[in-house]
C-alpha cells in the first residue's frame, strides 16, 4: 500500500458534479485530487473526418467504421432500452462499469460509467434550472442555488431563449443566445406561434431548450458548426463536457487528476480523510489522505462506495429515477418540404406540459429530429418489409422527429437498492424498482394530454416506447438531504451523517427528482458544496 | 471430420453468405454489392451471428437460398414477429451495411428536397399498398414453410 502526500479535498469521480465541486475549491487556491477510473476513447476520435454528417455520407468510404462501430456494435437488434442513444464512439463511456460495479436488477437497468466525464460524456446537454416548485421536498431554495446556476452557466456555457417557457426553465443571465432550429422544429414553432393562445390554455407551452451547447466560441471551446455530428464526435468542443472543465483545472499547479484509481471505501479520523483505491494499472491498493472527501461518483456510485466503507450491508436506501418515455413524432407541418442541411443534433425544441401553471409540477420533454442517426434504426422497429420501409422512411424521416419525455419521480417502499456480498469477494447492489399503479396512472394520463396537444401543432405520435426504469440515467435519492439528523442522509450542505468531513455532491442528494433532467442542477449544487467546503478549510 | 470436409463446409457457407449478400443488396436498392460491400457483410455476419441458429432460423434461410424469389415474401411475412428472426436481422445489418455507403447515397439518404403533396401522397400510397400485399402473401408464405419444416 502506497501512502501519498496529503491534499486537502479529495474528489472521487470526474463526472459534471465532480468537476464543478471540484472548480470553486481549485479557484480558492486549495489543493484537489480527482481520482477516477478517467476511461478514454481509444478508437473512433480520431477516426472520425472533422466534416459535416452529410459530407461524411456522400464522401466518406470509411464512415462504416464510426458509424456502424468497428465490431458493427452499432446495429442494434435488442428494443429500445437503456443506453438507446449511445452511438458506437461514445460506448467507451459505459466500458467497465458492469465488471466493476456490478448491479443486479430485473427490473431496472441503469447505465453506468467509468469514462473520464461520467455519463456527462455522452450527456444530451440540456440544462434547465429547478424552479421553486421543482425544489420541493429539498432543503435548498431556489434563492440558494441561483448564484450556482449563473457561475455554472459562465463556466459551462448555456444557450436559450427568454421565450414562453422562461417561467418554466428559470431566468439565467449568463446565457448565450439560442442556437438555430432546423426546418423540421421550424414548422412546428411556426404552427405554435399561429395557436399559441388557444394551445397554452390546455397547459402546453412550447419554446427553445436550455442547452449547454455554444452558439458562440466561449473559454476555448468553438460555436456549434451545425454539422449535425454532435452524436458523433465532440469536435470543436460546442457540446459541454466535464473533460473541458478539467482541461482547464490541469493548468493549475493545486490540482491533480489520477486516473485508473477504482477508489473502494474511506475511512474518517480525527484530522483526515483516507481513500483506499485500486490502482487498475498494477493491481495494488494504494492510500490517499485529504482533509475533505467529495464524492461524486454518479448517484449509485457514490452510494456502493457509503454503503461498503460504513458496512451497510443488505440496507435498503432509497432510490429515483426519472421514468421515460419516448414518442416518434411525424410532423405533417413538414411533409414534402425541402430542409435546410446545416442543423445541430441536439434538442430542437422544449415542450412543457403544466395544466397548473409553473407553480406546480409539471411535466417536460424535448423534440430531437430524426437526422443524424440511420434509417435502418428506424426500420428495425417498423413492421413493414424492408423494401418499403426503406422507401416510406426516406420520405418521412425529414419530418420524423423523438420526443423524450421525463416524468416526476419520488421515493415510495417500492424503490430501494441494497449493497450485499457476493460469494467471489465482489459486493453487488441489488436494485428494486417499480411505479404504483397510481404513478404508472398518472403518467398515462399526462401522455395522453400530451399526445392531444401535440395533434393540433399536427404532431402524429406513431409510436411509443418506453425503454424501462433506469433508461433515463437520472439516478438520484440515496443519500437525500433531510432536515432530519439521520444515517446515511446528507445535510444542506452534503455533509453526509453522521460523517464530518465527507461531503456528496451529486444526484444522490436529490431527495425526488422534478420531470427535468437532474444534470445542470446537479452541476450548480456541487459548486455550492464547494463554494461552502473552501470557507469550512479555509475560514 | 477431415480437414478436408471442414475445409469444404466452411468454403460452402462462405459461397452461400455471397450470394446472400448479393441478393439482400439487390432486393433492398436494386444494386449490385462492390466486392468491399460483401466482405463487410461477410464480416458481420462473423461478428453478429456467433449463436446457432434456431431450426426455425435455418428452415427460412435455406428456403430463401433455395428460392431467391421468396426473399420480399419472407421479409414481409416475418415483418410483424415480436422478436426478428434472423434472416431479417440478416437484412437488417446488409441494410446498414449499404447506408454507410457513399456510392449507394442516393438509394438510402433520405429525400430532403420538395416534393409536392400529390407526389409524396402518390409515393406513400404506392409503397404502402405494395408492403400490404407482400404482408398478406408473406405471412402465408412463412406459415407454408414453417409447416414443412414441421413436417419433417
Amino acid at each position: 500500500m502506497a501512502t501519498d502526500m496529503q491534499v486537502d479535498v479529495i474528489v472521487v469521480g470526474s463526472g459534471p458534479s465532480a468537476v464543478n465541486a471540484a472548480y470553486p475549491l481549485v479557484e480558492a487556491g486549495l489543493t484537489v485530487r480527482i481520482l477516477d477510473v478517467g476511461n478514454r476513447d481509444a478508437t473512433y476520435a480520431s477516426a472520425i473526418p472533422e466534416a459535416p454528417f452529410s459530407d461524411l455520407r456522400r464522401n466518406d468510404p470509411q464512415q462504416h467504421r464510426y458509424f456502424l462501430g468497428e465490431d458493427f456494435e452499432g446495429i442494434g437488434f435488442d428494443h429500445v432500452g437503456s443506453g438507446a442513444q449511445v452511438t458506437p464512439p461514445r460506448q467507451y463511456v459505459c466500458k467497465d462499469a458492469q465488471r466493476l460495479q456490478p448491479i443486479e436488477s430485473s427490473t431496472f437497468h441503469p447505465l453506468q460509467s467509468l469514462a473520464e466525464g461520467g455519463l456527462g460524456a455522452a450527456w444530451g446537454a440540456g440544462s434547465p434550472s429547478f424552479t421553486t416548485a421543482d425544489l420541493a421536498g429539498f432543503q435548498i431554495s431556489y434563492a440558494d442555488l441561483v448564484p450556482h446556476y449563473e457561475a455554472v452557466a459562465a463556466r459551462i456555457g448555456v444557450s436559450g431563449a427568454c421565450d414562453d417557457l422562461l417561467p418554466f426553465l428559470g431566468r439565467l443571465s449568463a446565457m448565450q443566445p439560442p442556437l438555430e432550429n432546423d426546418s423540421n422544429s421550424t414548422s412546428i414553432m411556426s404552427r405554435y406561434s399561429r395557436q399559441r393562445t388557444r394551445i397554452n390554455r390546455d397547459g402546453f407551452y412550447l419554446g427553445h431548450p436550455r442547452l449547454a451547447i455554444l452558439s458562440r466560441p466561449h473559454r476555448g471551446r468553438d460555436a456549434n458548426r451545425y454539422w449535425d455530428m454532435d452524436f458523433w464526435t465532440d469536435a470543436g468542443k460546442s457540446v459541454y463536457r466535464p473533460r473541458w472543465t478539467i482541461d482547464e483545472l490541469r493548468g493549475c499547479p493545486n490540482f491533480s487528476f489520477i486516473g485508473q484509481r477504482f477508489v473502494r471505501t474511506f475511512e474518517e479520523t480525527a484530522e483526515s480523510v483516507i481513500v483506499h483505491a485500486l490502482d487498475l494499472a498494477s493491481g495494488c491498493m494504494e492510500q490517499h489522505r485529504g482533509r475533505a472527501l467529495v464524492l461524486a461518483a454518479g448517484a449509485l456510485g457514490t452510494t456502493r462506495i457509503v454503503l461498503r466503507s460504513l458496512k451497510q450491508f443488505g440496507r435498503r436506501v432509497p432510490i429515483v429515477c426519472n421514468p421515460h418515455t419516448y414518442m416518434a413524432l411525424v410532423n405533417l407541418n413538414g411533409f414534402g418540404r425541402a430542409s435546410r442541411d446545416a442543423r445541430h443534433s441536439m434538442a430542437q425544441l422544449c415542450i412543457v406540459y403544466a395544466p397548473d401553471g409553473p407553480t406546480r409540477p409539471f411535466t417536460i420533454g424535448h423534440f430531437y429530429s430524426y437526422r443524424s442517426l440511420f434509417l435502418f434504426r428506424l426500420m428495425k422497429d417498423s413492421p413493414l418489409p424492408h423494401r418499403e420501409s426503406l422507401k416510406i422512411m426516406r420520405l418521412l424521416s425529414p419530418s420524423i422527429g423523438l420526443l423524450v419525455l421525463q416524468h416526476q419521480d419520488h421515493p415510495t417502499p417500492a424503490k430501494y437498492c441494497t449493497l450485499i456480498p457476493g460469494s467471489d469477494g465482489e459486493d453487488r447492489l441489488i436494485i428494486d424498482y417499480a411505479l404504483s399503479a397510481g404513478e404508472q396512472a398518472r403518467i398515462d394520463e399526462i401522455e395522453t394530454n400530451i399526445r392531444r396537444a401535440l395533434l393540433r401543432l399536427c404532431c402524429v405520435d406513431v409510436r411509443t416506447a418506453r425503454p424501462g426504469h433506469g433508461a433515463s440515467a437520472h439516478y438520484a435519492g440515496t443519500l437525500p438531504m433531510s432536515a432530519t439528523d439521520d444515517e446515511l442522509t446528507t445535510d444542506k450542505n452534503g455533509r453526509l451523517r453522521p460523517m464530518r468531513r465527507i461531503y456528496v455532491a451529486d444526484g444522490s442528494v436529490f431527495p425526488c427528482l422534478p420531470s427535468k433532467g437532474l444534470t445542470f442542477t446537479m452541476m450548480a449544487n456541487a459548486d455550492r458544496i464547494g463554494c461552502h467546503l473552501r470557507t469550512v478549510l479555509r475560514p | 471430420m477431415s480437414t478436408t470436409r471442414v475445409t469444404s463446409a466452411l468454403d460452402e457457407a462462405t459461397t452461400e453468405l455471397r450470394s446472400e449478400a448479393i441478393r439482400f443488396s439487390r432486393y433492398l436498392v436494386d444494386c449490385e454489392p462492390s466486392e468491399a460491400l460483401i466482405e463487410r457483410y461477410l464480416l458481420a455476419n462473423t461478428l453478429l451471428f456467433q449463436d446457432r441458429p434456431t431450426a426455425r432460423d435455418r428452415t427460412l434461410l435455406a428456403f430463401a437460398h433455395k428460392h431467391p424469389w421468396s426473399i420480399p415474401l419472407l421479409d414481409a411475412g416475418t415483418a410483424l414477429s415480436r422478436s426478428a428472426p434472423r434472416f431479417r436481422r440478416k437484412l437488417l445489418v446488409m441494410m446498414a451495411i449499404l447506408e454507410t455507403t457513399p456510392e449507394l447515397i442516393d438509394h438510402t439518404a433520405p429525400i430532403e428536397h420538395y416534393i409536392g403533396p400529390a407526389q409524396l401522397a402518390l409515393r406513400l400510397g404506392r409503397a404502402g399498398i405494395v408492403a400490404a400485399l407482400k404482408l398478406i402473401a408473406g405471412v402465408v408464405l412463412v406459415h407454408v414453410v414453417a409447416k414443412g419444416r414441421d413436417g419433417h
